[in-house]
């Protein structure tokens, strides 16, 4: 296969992943306020511990274009949450503060995407096992991932394959940013601290001002700690696994 | 200099920030509640910092023992906030020693930090020591306005907080101590140090100043510390 679409099908399979997060949701739809919380302080510890993952990767390269890259994340963030709060924008059938959560999330998770499809076309330029080793960390990464999209979205009454679609859909910046990055490897290396710190600050920032304070009104806040750390303890292991 | 002395004169120096918790009450007497939560922000996100540095640390080493102290970490925090109640009880009788104990505490997990951080490099140690002095002044805050608002004299409440941080001097020293004379805990104090920081920011600072000051300002005073904390680290070698 030409070097090029095999990236392409690499940096897709990767995206595709990410469906599979919503799985777990087949069993159960989380809609009681506690359960609700449950699944946002699972989905802030994920994304917590894929930040920390995220900023030391960036870390490597360069420390101050990945917090530089944070900084702009935290920007993204409050500049879209004023302006969803400033149109009403509904997403399904929700509206308010739940469509404005479940649309920050998959912007969230979505511009993310974009430097982990650059992560996946630069490793291609690194020989065969490298890239395989990034495809696969990236496509396993992937999953949990959609798991913390399927906990905001779920308890807001989108069905399962739509929690799925949505999934692979945050996702699909990565083939689409892989395959130049791959063509032109030199010219992307020193964006991607860039994006990496733009991923893990928006991440951190959208826990900190939407899914945390959400969870902490909704239960105990001993029984968020305890979900929080967990998960962000066991994100931050597999990433080392991977 | 004997890194035993240094730990000792470093954690010294920390705990005795605490008593300039007490500063901002000769401008504002009391301190606005908004004021409070942007401390516990702002400690909690040097926390938040540190527990990353520590981590990172930490992974060069053993996983396997990083990992289950940390989980210990974080049930150590869960079992202690249960011991000396959160803030949602401050309104009660006795809820100021209780505060006071809760500080106590936590000075154990920032002592263990100080002295993890101290076993793996002396740099490294000295940087945390630092990082916690700063950190156990807007900490203390929440302590000091707490006594201060019971009747006790703003010297005598920065003396308290300096009291209830004593813990970090005895914990750091023990850690040091310990981890040197067996290199195979190092992993154990740094992942329960890890597990214990994260849980403390979770279970308590957070919660606290998200009701005292909102959540898009506790956000990003949060955000900014872990991010000074991050930057800094990358400075020293």
């Amino acid at each position: 296969m030409n070097g090029a679409l095999t990236v392409f099908v690499a940096a897709l399979l990767t995206a595709v992943a990410t469906g599979l997060g919503a799985l777990p949701f087949s069993f159960t739809r989380a809609v009681r306020p506690e359960a609700v919380a449950w699944a946002n302080a699972l989905a802030s510890g994920l994304m917590l511990g894929a930040s920390f993952g995220l900023v030391a990767a960036g870390s490597e390269i360069g420390t101050a274009a990945t917090l530089a890259g944070a900084g702009l994340g935290v920007v993204f963030i409050l500049v879209m949450d004023r302006w969803l709060r400033h149109y009403d924008v509904p997403f399904g059938r929700a509206r308010g503060a739940g469509a404005r959560r479940m649309l920050l999330m998959v912007a969230v998770m979505t511009a993310h995407s974009f430097s982990e499809g650059v992560a996946v076309g630069v490793s291609f330029g690194g020989g065969a096992s490298l890239a395989t080793a990034i495809t696969l960390a990236i496509a396993v990464h992937n999953v949990p991932e959609g798991l913390a999209i399927s906990a905001v979205l779920r308890p807001q009454g989108v069905t399962v394959l739509g929690c799925m679609l949505w999934s692979v859909v945050s996702s699909l910046p990565q083939p689409v940013m892989a395959l130049p990055a791959f063509l032109f490897v030199e010219a992307f290396r020193p964006v991607l601290p860039w994006g990496l710190g733009f991923a893990a600050g928006a991440m951190v920032f959208m826990v900190l001002v939407e899914l945390l304070p959400e969870a902490y009104g909704q239960t105990q806040p001993r029984v968020v700690a305890l979900l929080v750390s967990l998960s962000l303890v066991g994100m931050v292991l597999l990433q080392q696994h991977l | 200099m004997n890194p035993l002395l240094t730990a000792l004169a470093l954690t010294a120096l920390a705990a005795g920030a605490s008593a300039l918790a007490a500063l901002p009450f000769a401008v504002r007497d009391p301190l606005p509640v908004r004021w409070l939560g942007w401390a516990n922000a702002l400690a909690g996100g040097l926390m938040l910092g540190l527990a990353y540095a520590l981590l990172l640390s930490g992974l060069r080493g053993p996983q396997a023992p990083l990992a289950a102290a940390a989980l210990i970490g974080i049930l150590f925090v869960g079992l202690t906030d249960r011991v000396s109640g959160s803030a949602t009880d401050s309104g009660e009788p006795g809820a100021a020693y209780r505060e006071l104990l809760g500080s106590s505490l936590h000075a154990a997990h920032e002592g263990v930090a100080i002295g993890a951080a101290l076993a793996a490099d002396w740099r490294f140690g000295a940087f945390t020591a630092l990082a916690i002095a700063v950190h156990n002044v807007p900490e203390s805050a929440e302590l000091v306005a707490g006594l201060h608002a019971r009747g006790a004299r703003l010297a005598v409440a920065a003396g308290l907080a300096v009291v209830a941080d004593a813990n970090q001097v005895l914990f750091a020293v023990v850690t040091l101590a310990l981890t040197t004379a067996w290199p195979a805990l190092q992993p154990w104090a740094a992942g329960f140090a890890v597990g214990a920081l994260t849980h403390l920011v979770l279970v308590e600072l957070l919660p606290a100043s998200y009701r005292e000051a909102g959540r898009t300002s506790i956000a990003l005073v949060t955000i900014a510390a872990m991010g000074a904390v991050t930057l800094l680290r990358n400075l020293v070698p």
